[in-house]
């Protein structure tokens, strides 16, 4: 067609404008912005019925583009961002679409009153659909609108302020960048994925994060030149030398007031491998008592690539499994996304590669035992688990979370494949925690030497609270002095008692999702559930990463002698959280506040 | 470009529905592309680098650092008189006044910030603030270079692609952030100029590139490209008559510039004073390490004829003292053993004599792209061929060369080698563990992200069994890169720790600041490393006469590209007039 043909048809190429406009539109933010369906179909009057191509007119389009139907897909699929399975032809049919869309246009996270109308009308439907549908169709629908909250609202039909975000809020209200950068990286994935880059994303985010991580190294760490006690770094340093010169049964009790081993065992056989290859490039970084507070510079590149290296081999593929399986159901382009952002955490690389500690291992090890959560391998996860216990105590902030999902999931299985499943897991973890401890039990030693580890793993003998921690403790010591009110134990026995009260939601609220949901599956056919499900995941798995922050946050906010750098902890599932969201929901406004307000502690 | 702009809109209007999906979509890439990508993605890399800048902070700075603090202190404290006789420091003002200016402008505000900074006797001052000072004021006057690529990248992407190379150039982040200089500012400058010649405001570039030879006088190895062009293409029509107004404008402009730079001193009488400070033309032939340029070809084969030499007892004069020479390595006068010593009128000879060629052919087309090709090839010519030419000079190779990377496959694949060359031979400038680890990753990240997205729009297949040798070959010479890299970090470890050290040693030897300046080595060192192993060096020789090989190759490519095919071939930049 030519110019001129085209100018005779005016409204046509306004027409194209626009349809091109929508088809341009793929992203899930601007599916935001998109007319929903319901308003698309309001348009629908203007149309006559049985409009042909041949009636023109000037200011009413001819032809209505159709909402095409990937639209409706997309805005539902950005809201449910977890192991959800894709639209099968079933569930995408006319009577479910509308519905899902729309409903996913107005269910915002778990804030009650935004969303209390609409999710109860979710929590319906979803009930509906589970006596009429097959079994997927159940749990497509269900599965990937659960929080705390819409579990109450479920069972007693009202909003209940369960939500976690609404615990965490502390400090100022920083309004940071994040929102930006990450607008940043979302237009680089753009651009690498329409100039045909797609396969150099995700080791171009590899490689920039590894620069970045070896730049922020550059600088100083904690307790440099500070001598006698140096900081963390010489702490590190120390164990590494430690771990290589002394016999097992030295490290928990070797020159204790100077930097003794005081993590469990998996971080001293970490030390102990790092200082077997330091030894061999240089033994002068890890003489025994004669190097301390050795700062050279190759002695540092030598710890920093430590760091960098552990972080490679653990927490990298970690976030790269937990991106694959996890945001599974999501396009290509959000998952890398997700990388981009839990890769860059800053909090993270400040702590790890500036201020020098190995959290990332333990951060990965938890992340990957999510992973395997979340494809199935409950037992492999387990083990994964412990390992992360095994690195750092601190770990333990996720036991409560991590414990109640694994209970959850043996009651949602009912009485035979349930206790089938829990005798398995007792044996795996307590098999690896043994494993881990093995030096230091009776075979190998005298009964007696499992407290060595064990006593400087859980010093109760120190105060209260670091110096300088932004917790619960520190910001109301400020009314009460604690310290002086009361003795050491009795604040041990409160701050226990109220970081139970903290983390029991997350843990009623997960034994209870497996109870309720094993009766439905009993309601179900018996036949075909059992056997299939223990291989998937459970269906409140997406609970999670909330319990996992619950759980965390409350013990960071409440428990007994918290370290700043702990707060680590409660970071990464909000991190995790965030990089599922879409850039304008709650969870992204409140993981971003709660990152930035983490980082300017 | 304008061309391009026009044309978007029409091809949406001519689109038929029929296909209209292919067309329509690319320009709503173009429209989209021109909407919000332009001001947001270049912020991205302003704000990425310059987080990447803020880290490097801490990072190692060579003596350059101490002596720009030293140029604050001078030109903070002496009056005008004296700033080319100051020798309290070892590091004396050694660039045009320009620079001296420009150092007086930045000493007000680090007055004010920290007045130990501008002391004049306050040597090898290293607190945190005149670090962080002095980097930051690297990064401030880098935006300089940041403005003049957004304003010259309008072309079609792919020339903001070549535009965010140049802005994130490994061999700034190397000799600017890590090493200290004031490079991004400078070649900023020269870019702005290109940039004038290109909109062919040139009275404006060659005002400018005065400015800049005021600034810096390494520049002077692109100068006689500027002359030819400007006085072609702008004091002369086509036919070969002279505008005498233009002529006199500029002639007058670029007086005046030299006026406004060298008057005080002029009226002071201390021209030769800062003219000895600028050209001491006391050196050796090579640099303390090796230049990759063709000296350091011929510096390596009299190595090895001595080798055969000795081994074969052949009958050959040797010369006693370039035995010596050999001995005691990279350090210190290049004397030959067995070829005939070249002396700087030789490599002046040289010099002059090719860069001719390329002048002679700029004179008969005047052209943009002709300009810019005789401009980088003149800078090429002098840095190979030069005496005593620093190590750094080769940015005055690449910054140019990468404007023409996209034109096709033939330039792109000179630029390729170039570049992999050029920024390799910058390593042995940084050699601090930490810091080696960053150069090399970040001038991986680079190349991949430069080669990866333009490989593809420029590729050509080659067309004749010479051309598909000579891919081969060129891509094994890449291949080595790597190989070289482990070899160059694996042989300190097999050596023992003297080597590390040593070796060190003998790059801080000279600290210089450009291709004229250095500060004589210290005496002592050649000592040192006589007792040192004799293969102590090996590294840095392997590195620079590797590199040498790449860099003396893709000139030899440019040249016959540009006497050849540039006529024949029509490319986006030949379009500029």
């Amino acid at each position: 067609m030519d110019a001129d043909e085209l100018s005779a048809l005016p409204t046509e190429g306004s027409w194209k404008r626009s349809n091109r406009i929508r088809t341009t539109s793929l992203n899930p933010r601007y599916a935001y912005t998109n007319p929903s369906p319901a308003t698309t179909r309001a348009e629908s009057p203007f149309r006559p019925p049985g409009t042909t191509a041949d009636i023109t007119h000037s200011d009413v389009p001819t032809i209505l583009a159709p909402t095409p139907r990937r639209h409706l897909l997309e805005s539902s699929a950005s809201q449910h961002w977890l192991n959800t399975p894709p639209l099968s032809p079933l569930t995408s049919s006319r009577a479910l679409s509308p519905q899902s869309a729309s409903t996913a246009t107005a269910f915002s996270f778990p804030f009650p009153q935004s969303s209390s109308s609409s999710s109860a009308h979710v929590s319906s439907t979803a009930s509906n659909a589970l006596h009429t549908n097959t079994h997927s169709v159940r749990r497509r629908i269900s599965s990937h609108r659960r929080s705390f909250s819409m579990l109450f609202e479920r069972d007693q039909g009202q909003g209940v302020p369960g939500s976690p975000g609404e615990r965490v809020v502390g400090g100022s209200a920083h309004k940071g960048h994040e929102p930006d950068e990450r607008a940043m990286g979302r237009r680089w994935i753009r651009w690498m994925h329409k100039r045909g880059l797609k396969a150099w994303v995700v080791p171009g985010i590899l490689v920039v994060s590894l620069l970045v991580k070896l730049a922020v190294g550059l600088g100083s760490y904690s307790g440099q030149n500070t001598p006698p006690m140096y900081g963390d770094y010489e702490a590190q340093r120390h164990w590494m030398e430690l771990t290589v010169h002394l016999p097992l049964n030295q490290w928990y009790t070797y020159d204790l007031p100077y930097w003794g081993l005081d993590y469990p065992p998996l971080t001293a056989y970490v030390s102990w491998i790092c200082g077997i290859v330091g030894h061999w490039i240089n033994p002068a970084w890890v003489a025994l008592d004669k190097s301390r507070g050795i700062e050279s510079a190759e002695s540092k590149v030598f710890m920093r690539m430590s760091v960098v290296v552990t972080d490679a081999l653990v927490y990298v593929p970690a976030l790269l499994m937990f991106c694959r399986t996890w945001q599974g159901s999501r396009s290509k382009r959000t998952q890398e996304l997700a990388l981009l952002t839990l890769i860059l955490q800053p909090a993270l690389l400040l702590i790890d590669f500036g201020h020098f500690q190995y959290n990332s291992v333990m951060l990965g090890f938890t992340l990957l035992a999510m992973s395997l959560f979340a494809t199935g391998q409950d037992l492999l996860g387990a083990f994964f688990f412990v390992l992360s216990l095994g690195f750092k105590q601190m770990a333990l902030y996720y036991a409560p979370a991590v414990g109640s999902y694994l209970i959850a999931k043996c009651l949602y299985l009912g009485p035979t494949d349930g206790a089938r499943l829990f005798v398995r897991l007792a044996l795996v973890t307590a098999s690896t925690f043994i494993l881990l401890f093995l030096p230091w039990l009776p075979p190998f030693a005298s009964f007696s030497a499992i407290l060595q580890p064990v006593t400087r793993i859980f010093p109760f003998a120190r105060g209260l609270f670091e110096d300088k921690v932004a917790n619960f403790w520190c910001a109301s010591n400020v009314m009460f002095k604690w310290k002086a009110w009361a003795s050491s134990g009795a604040l041990v026995k409160l701050s226990t008692l109220l970081t139970a009260l903290g983390f029991l939601p997350a843990v009623v609220g997960l034994v209870r999702s497996g109870i309720k949901m094993q009766v439905l599956v009993k309601k179900k056919t018996e036949s075909t559930a059992h056997a299939a499900e223990n291989k998937d995941p459970a269906p409140f798995l997406p609970l999670l990463p909330y319990a996992l922050l619950t759980s965390s946050m409350s013990f960071f906010l409440f428990s007994f002698q918290v370290h700043e750098k702990t707060i680590l902890l409660p970071l990464m599932p909000v991190t995790l959280l965030l990089s599922g969201a879409p850039i304008d929901s709650a969870v992204y406004s409140w993981g971003a506040l709660i990152n930035n307000v983490a980082v300017f502690r | 470009m304008t061309k391009e702009q026009d044309g978007s809109p029409q091809t949406l209007k001519k689109t038929p529905s029929s296909n209209s999906l292919r067309p329509s979509a690319s320009s709503v890439f173009y429209d989209s592309w021109f909407r919000w990508d332009v001001l947001s993605s270049e912020w991205d890399v302003l704000w990425l680098s310059t987080i990447l800048k803020l880290l490097l902070f801490p990072s190692y700075r060579s003596t350059d650092f101490e002596v720009h603090r030293n140029w604050l202190a001078i030109t903070h404290t002496l009056p005008i008189s004296k700033w080319y006789y100051d020798t309290t420091s070892e590091w004396t003002l050694d660039y045009p006044p320009f620079f001296a200016y420009f150092e007086k402008l930045m000493s007000v505000p680090a007055s004010l910030i920290d007045p130990k900074i501008v002391d004049l006797n306050n040597l090898n001052y290293g607190a945190w603030s005149v670090v962080a000072y002095q980097r930051s004021t690297v990064i401030i006057t880098e935006l300089v270079l940041g403005v003049v690529l957004l304003k010259g990248s309008i072309e079609p992407p792919i020339q903001r692609i070549i535009s965010a190379s140049i802005f994130l150039h490994p061999g700034f982040l190397i000799v600017d952030h890590i090493h200290f200089q004031y490079n991004g500012f400078m070649y900023g400058i020269l870019l702005w100029s290109i940039l004038l010649a290109r909109n062919s405001n040139k009275l404006a570039s060659g005002v400018l590139f005065a400015v800049l030879l005021n600034f810096k006088h390494i520049y002077m190895y692109l100068a006689p490209a500027y002359f030819v062009y400007l006085l072609r293409s702008f004091c002369l029509s086509s036919t070969g008559q002279v505008h005498v107004k233009n002529f006199l404008s500029l002639a007058n402009a670029v007086i005046a510039v030299f006026v406004v730079s060298l008057g005080p001193f002029a009226l002071m009488g201390q021209i030769p004073q800062l003219l000895s400070r600028l050209f001491p033309f006391t050196r050796g032939l090579n640099h303390a390490y090796w230049a990759p340029n063709f000296w350091a070809l011929v510096t390596a084969a009299d190595r090895v004829l001595l080798k055969y030499a000795q081994l074969t007892g052949a009958n050959i004069v040797i010369n006693d003292s370039g035995v010596a020479s050999t001995s005691r390595g990279l350090v210190g006068d290049t004397v030959f053993a067995v070829l005939p010593n070249v002396k700087p009128i030789h490599t002046f000879i040289v010099t002059v004599a090719l860069q001719a060629v390329w002048l002679v052919k700029l004179w008969t087309n005047p052209s943009y792209k002709s300009f810019l090709t005789a401009l980088t090839l003149s800078g090429w010519t002098s840095f190979l061929f030069g005496w005593h030419v620093h190590e750094k000079a080769v940015l005055l190779v690449l910054i140019p060369l990468s404007l023409l990377a996209a034109e096709r496959q033939a330039y792109f694949r000179t630029f390729v080698l170039a570049s992999v060359a050029g920024v390799f031979s910058l390593f042995p400038l940084i050699f601090t563990p930490a810091e080696s680890i960053i150069k090399v990753v970040y001038s991986t990240v680079w190349i991949a992200a430069v080669y990866i997205p333009l490989s593809r729009r420029v590729y050509e297949y080659p067309n004749s069994i010479s051309l598909v040798v000579m891919d081969a070959v060129e891509k094994v010479y890449l291949a080595g890169f790597p190989l070289l890299l482990m070899f160059v970090s694996v042989f300190p470890l097999s050596g023992g720790k003297s080597t590390v050290n040593s070796a060190s040693t003998s790059m801080e030897t000279c600290l210089s600041t450009d291709g004229f300046s250095c500060p004589e080595p210290q005496t002592g060192l050649a000592q040192d490393s006589l007792s040192a192993a004799p293969m102590e060096f090996l590294p840095l020789m392997m590195t620079s006469i590797y590199c040498a090989i790449g860099l003396v190759w893709s000139f030899l490519r440019l040249g016959f590209i540009y006497l050849q095919e540039e006529s024949k071939y029509q490319g986006q930049l030949s379009e500029i007039k």
